[in-house]
C-alpha cells in the first residue's frame, strides 16, 4: 500500500543481536555467495534508497535508511562486505552501530563512491550483479554508474534476491510477528481507549505515541470515512470524529527493520470506536485466508478469491488490490494479483486486504499480515 | 489574484523566458528537510508516491497526475488545480498529456533528481530534457502572508515540543521514549511531519534518531526539535543538562549562546549569508576551539528552510556566496563539538526582515538544566 512518506524514520534505531545476531547475516551473504559465484557474478550491488526502498541493502547489512538517501551494499566472491551510504563522516560511527559489517564508508553520492570502491578493488573490468539499481537508484546518479563501468559485464540480478527474499528466515519471520503485535495492540488501544472532542489528528497522535513507545522505527496509518460521498483512504486531517461515522484505519509499523500491516473497520459512537457488525465480511476474509494454501499458486488463489466473493454475492472495490508480500519493505513479492504465478510457499510473509460495498457503512475493509507456515496460513496480525 | 493563479502566470512566463514547450515539476514522493517539494509547493498537494507530476502547457493548461490512482480524490480536494487524473501507468499517462499538449521540443523539469531511468528516458522519447529546478526556486523566494502565518504556527509547535522534551528528559526514560512523548506533543498541536534528533550521555559526538538508552545522572541531552505543517518546517536546537551542571560546562554553553547572538546580529537582508557562519566560527575560535569548527567536527552553521525554496541554501558556512533576502527562513545553529563537554545544540530559526531578523519561536536560549 502506498502510504506518505515521512521526512525523517525518527523512532527507536538499534542493532538487537539477540533478535538478529551476526551469524544470520552471514548466513544470507553466504547463500547469496553460492548463487553469484554459480552465474559468475564478481561483485554484487545491492542498491536501495530513501525509507520505503532500504530491503535490499538492509537484506545484508542491517543497515536502513532514515531520510532520502541511497545506500548500496557489495558483495564479492571472497572478501569483505562493503557498505556505501550517503550521509556524513560524523555519522560514521551511529551508523556502524546498527550493522555488522566492518567496511562502512559515507559519502555524498552513492553513485560515485561505489565506482571509486570499484576502481580501488581493481573491479573494473569485471562481472557486476545489479540488484535495485535500474529500478530505484536516480537516473543521473545511475547513468555516472554506468558510464564510468563501461568495460564491466553487467548481469541483472534483481530476481535472484526477489525469489531469496521472498522466502523468510525464521528469525526474519519473529520480527513480523513482533511488529504485528504491535500493529494489533495499538487496535486494540484504539478500540478500549475513549476519544472525547475526537479529532482525526488527536487519533493520529495517540497512535503514533503508542507506536514509538512501543519501539517502532516507522509508523504509516491512513483513514477513510466511507460514508462520505467521494472517498478513498488518506492521510489523518485536522477534522472531527462524529457520532455514527464508520471509520477505516489502515496502519502499518516497522519494527527493527521489518513492517507488519492492518485494516480495520470501526464505528465511533458514544466518543469511542467499536467494532460495527463485519460479519459478512469477517466470513468471506476467513474464507479467503483459508484459501492461502501451501504450493497453490498466486494467481489460482486471485480467482478462488474473486469467485468466493461473488459467491457472497458483495461488491469488491479493487482499488487497494488484494495484497502482497511484505518484510523490509511494504511491498515485496509476491503480489496478490491474476499475473503473479509464483507458487504459495512455506516461510511466505503476506499483507491480505478485502475491502467491499456497504449501503449502509459505505464500505468495510479488512487486512491483516499474515505467515504461511507449514501448517497453513496463520494471522499474525 | 489569488496566490495560486500568480503561481502559475509566472511558471508560465518562465516557461516562455526559457524557450520550453512546458513543464513537469515531479515528485516521487519524497520528503527531504533540506530540499522543497516542488509539486506540494505549486500544487498544495502533498504527494505520497511513487509517482506524480504537474505538467503545465505553454498557454498556461495544466494536468496534476497522480498514482496511486485511488489518491487522485485527495488530490481533489488539497489542490488547487482543477484537471486531477489517477493513473496506473504514470508513464504512459504522462507522455499522452505531453503530446496532448504539444510538447514535443524542449520541456523543462522540475524533480528530475528523483526520477528513475525508465521515467527519465520515456520523456525524452517525447520531448528533449531541460532541467528547471530553480524555476519555482526563483517564484518561492518571497513568501506570502499565508506562508509567513504557517510558519508563525509552526514556530509555537517548536515551543510546545520544546516543553515536552524538557519536562521528559528525566532519569530513566529511554532516548526513544522521551521522543515519543515530544513528538506526541507537537502532533498533537497540529504539526503534520517531524525531524527530530537526539542524543544524551556525558559525552555526545552527534545527534541522531532515538536509541535504548535510558537517561541517567550527569546527562547532556541535546536535541533538534523540528515541527513541519504545509511544508515548512522550523527547528530548535537546545541542551538540557540532568543534575547540576559543571562550571565548564555553562561556561562553554555561554560561549554558544554568545556564538549565536553574535550571528544573528548579521542576520538583515541584503548582508552576506556567510557572515553568520564567520561571526559564529570567531567567537568560537577566540574561545580555544578554531580547529572543531570545520570539518570532520561541524560543518554547515545554518541552513534555509521553506516549503518551495530552501533559499540561502542547505549549507551555510564560511564560504556561502549568496545575500539574505527578505522573508528567508534561516536556522542559525552553533551547535558544537567540545572536547571537554562533548556536542552541544544551540540554535535559532529566524524570519529575514529588512531591518534585520525576528525569531520565530519563543523558547530562551540557555542551558537548560533539569535537577531532580
Amino acid at each position: 500500500m502506498e502510504t506518505m512518506q515521512p521526512t525523517l524514520k525518527r523512532g527507536r534505531d538499534v542493532w538487537n543481536r539477540i533478535n538478529m545476531p551476526k551469524a544470520e547475516f552471514l548466513g544470507r551473504v553466504e547463500k547469496i555467495r553460492e548463487q553469484i559465484e554459480q552465474k559468475g557474478i564478481d561483485v554484487l550491488l545491492l542498491y536501495g534508497n530513501s525509507l520505503n526502498e532500504y530491503g535490499n541493502p538492509c537484506y545484508i547489512s542491517n543497515y536502513f535508511m532514515k531520510m532520502a538517501q541511497g545506500a548500496v551494499v557489495a558483495i564479492t566472491c571472497k572478501g569483505e562486505v562493503t557498505l556505501i551510504c550517503e550521509g556524513f563522516s560524523r555519522d560514521l560511527p551511529t551508523v556502524k552501530s546498527t550493522t555488522w559489517v566492518d567496511d562502512v564508508r559515507s559519502c555524498e553520492d552513492v553513485s560515485q563512491r561505489s565506482v571509486a570502491f570499484l576502481e580501488e578493488k581493481n573491479l573494473i573490468p569485471s562481472t557486476i550483479g545489479f540488484v535495485g539499481l535500474e529500478q530505484f537508484m536516480p537516473y543521473h546518479q545511475f547513468q555516472f554508474l554506468l558510464k564510468s563501468i563501461e568495460p564491466c559485464k553487467i548481469i541483472h540480478a534483481g530476481d535472484m534476491i526477489r525469489e531469496i527474499r521472498m522466502i523468510k528466515y525464521q528469525r526474519e519471520v519473529d520480527q513480523i510477528r513482533r511488529s504485528s503485535r504491535i500493529v494489533a495492540r495499538i487496535f486494540d488501544r484504539i478500540a478500549q481507549t475513549p476519544f472525547p472532542d475526537a479529532n482525526e489528528k488527536n487519533l493520529e497522535a495517540v497512535m503514533g505515541r503508542e507506536a514509538y513507545l512501543e519501539g517502532v522505527e516507522d509508523i504509516r496509518m491512513l483513514i477513510a470515512k466511507p460514508q462520505e460521498g467521494n472517498w478513498a483512504l488518506r492521510p489523518f486531517e485536522g477534522v472531527s470524529l462524529s457520532a455514527d461515522n464508520v471509520v477505516i484505519i489502515y496502519l502499518a509499523v516497522e519494527f527493527e527493520r521489518y513492517w507488519s500491516e492492518g485494516i480495520r473497520t470501526f464505528l465511533f459512537k458514544n466518543d469511542s470506536f467499536a467494532e460495527p457488525n463485519l460479519e459478512v465480511v469477517k466470513s468471506l476474509y476467513k474464507r479467503i485466508v483459508e484459501g492461502m494454501t501451501l504450493r497453490k499458486r498466486v494467481s489460482q488463489f486471485y480467482r478462488e478469491t474473486i469467485d468466493k466473493i461473488k459467491e457472497s454475492q458483495v461488491d469488491i472495490i479493487h482499488e487497494y488490490g488484494l495484497g502482497q508480500g511484505i518484510g523490509l519493505s511494504l511491498q515485496e513479492f509476491p503480489l496478490l494479483i491474476e499475473e503473479d504465478t509464483s507458487p504459495l510457499k512455506e516461510g511466505m510473509c503476506l499483507t491480505l486486504r478485502l475491502a467491499i460495498k456497504d449501503k449502509e457503512m459505505g464500505a468495510m475493509m479488512i487486512g491483516d499480515t499474515i505467515y504461511l507456515s507449514k501448517n497453513g496460513p496463520e494471522v499474525l496480525t | 489574484m489569488s496566490d495560486h493563479h500568480v503561481k502559475l502566470n509566472r511558471v508560465v512566463e518562465l516557461i516562455h523566458q526559457r524557450g520550453f514547450d512546458g513543464l513537469i515539476i515531479y515528485s516521487s514522493g519524497i520528503s527531504y528537510i533540506l530540499q522543497p517539494c516542488y509539486l506540494y509547493y505549486f500544487s498544495g498537494f502533498r504527494p505520497m508516491g511513487p509517482n506524480n507530476a504537474v505538467i503545465i502547457s505553454k498557454s498556461g493548461d495544466l494536468i496534476l497526475l497522480v498514482e496511486p490512482r485511488w489518491d487522485s480524490i485527495r488530490a481533489s480536494k488539497k489542490s488547487w488545480i482543477r484537471d486531477i487524473r489517477g493513473t496506473s501507468d504514470f508513464l504512459k499517462d504522462l507522455t499522452d498529456i505531453l503530446r496532448k499538449f504539444n510538447i514535443t521540443g524542449t520541456i523543462g523539469v522540475i524533480g528530475s533528481g528523483e526520477m528513475t531511468t525508465k521515467l527519465y528516458e520515456g520523456i525524452h522519447q517525447v520531448a528533449a530534457i531541460k532541467l528547471a529546478g530553480d524555476i519555482i526556486e526563483e517564484i518561492a523566494k518571497e513568501k506570502t502572508e499565508r506562508e509567513l502565518d504557517i510558519i508563525r504556527k509552526t514556530a509555537n509547535i517548536a515551543d510546545i515540543g520544546f516543553k515536552a522534551f524538557l519536562e521528559h528528559a528525566r532519569i530513566g526514560i529511554r532516548e526513544y521514549e522521551l521522543m515519543a512523548e515530544m513528538e506526541f506533543a507537537m502532533r498533537s498541536a497540529g504539526a503534520d511531519d517531524i525531524f527530530n534528533m537526539m542524543s544524551s550521555g556525558n559525552h555526545n559526538y552527534a545527534m541522531h534518531p532515538p536509541t535504548d538508552r535510558r537517561l541517567a545522572p550527569g546527562d547532556i541531552v541535546i536535541g533538534e526539535i523540528t515541527p513541519a505543517c504545509e511544508g515548512q518546517f522550523i527547528q530548535l536546537c537546545r541542551t538540557v543538562f540532568l543534575g547540576k551542571p559543571s562550571s565548564v560546562l555553562i561556561e562553554k554553553y555561554d560561549v554558544l549562546v554568545r556564538a549565536l547572538e553574535e550571528s544573528l546580529k548579521q542576520v538583515k537582508s541584503g548582508n552576506p549569508a556567510s557572515l553568520i557562519s564567520k561571526n559564529m566560527n570567531r567567537v568560537i575560535s577566540e574561545a580555544g576551539y578554531a580547529k572543531y569548527c570545520y570539518p570532520p567536527y561541524m560543518r554547515a552553521r545554518g541552513h534555509g528552510f521553506g516549503a518551495g525554496s530552501v533559499a540561502p541554501g542547505a549549507v551555510i558556512d564560511d564560504d556561502t556566496k549568496v545575500n539574505l533576502e527578505r522573508h528567508q527562513v534561516v536556522i542559525v545553529h552553533p551547535n558544537q563539538y567540545i572536547p571537554e563537554t562533548g556536542y552541544l545544540a544551540c540554535g535559532e530559526t529566524v524570519l529575514v526582515t529588512d531591518t534585520g531578523m525576528e525569531r520565530l519561536s519563543k523558547t530562551e536560549t540557555k542551558l537548560y538544566i533539569n535537577e531532580g
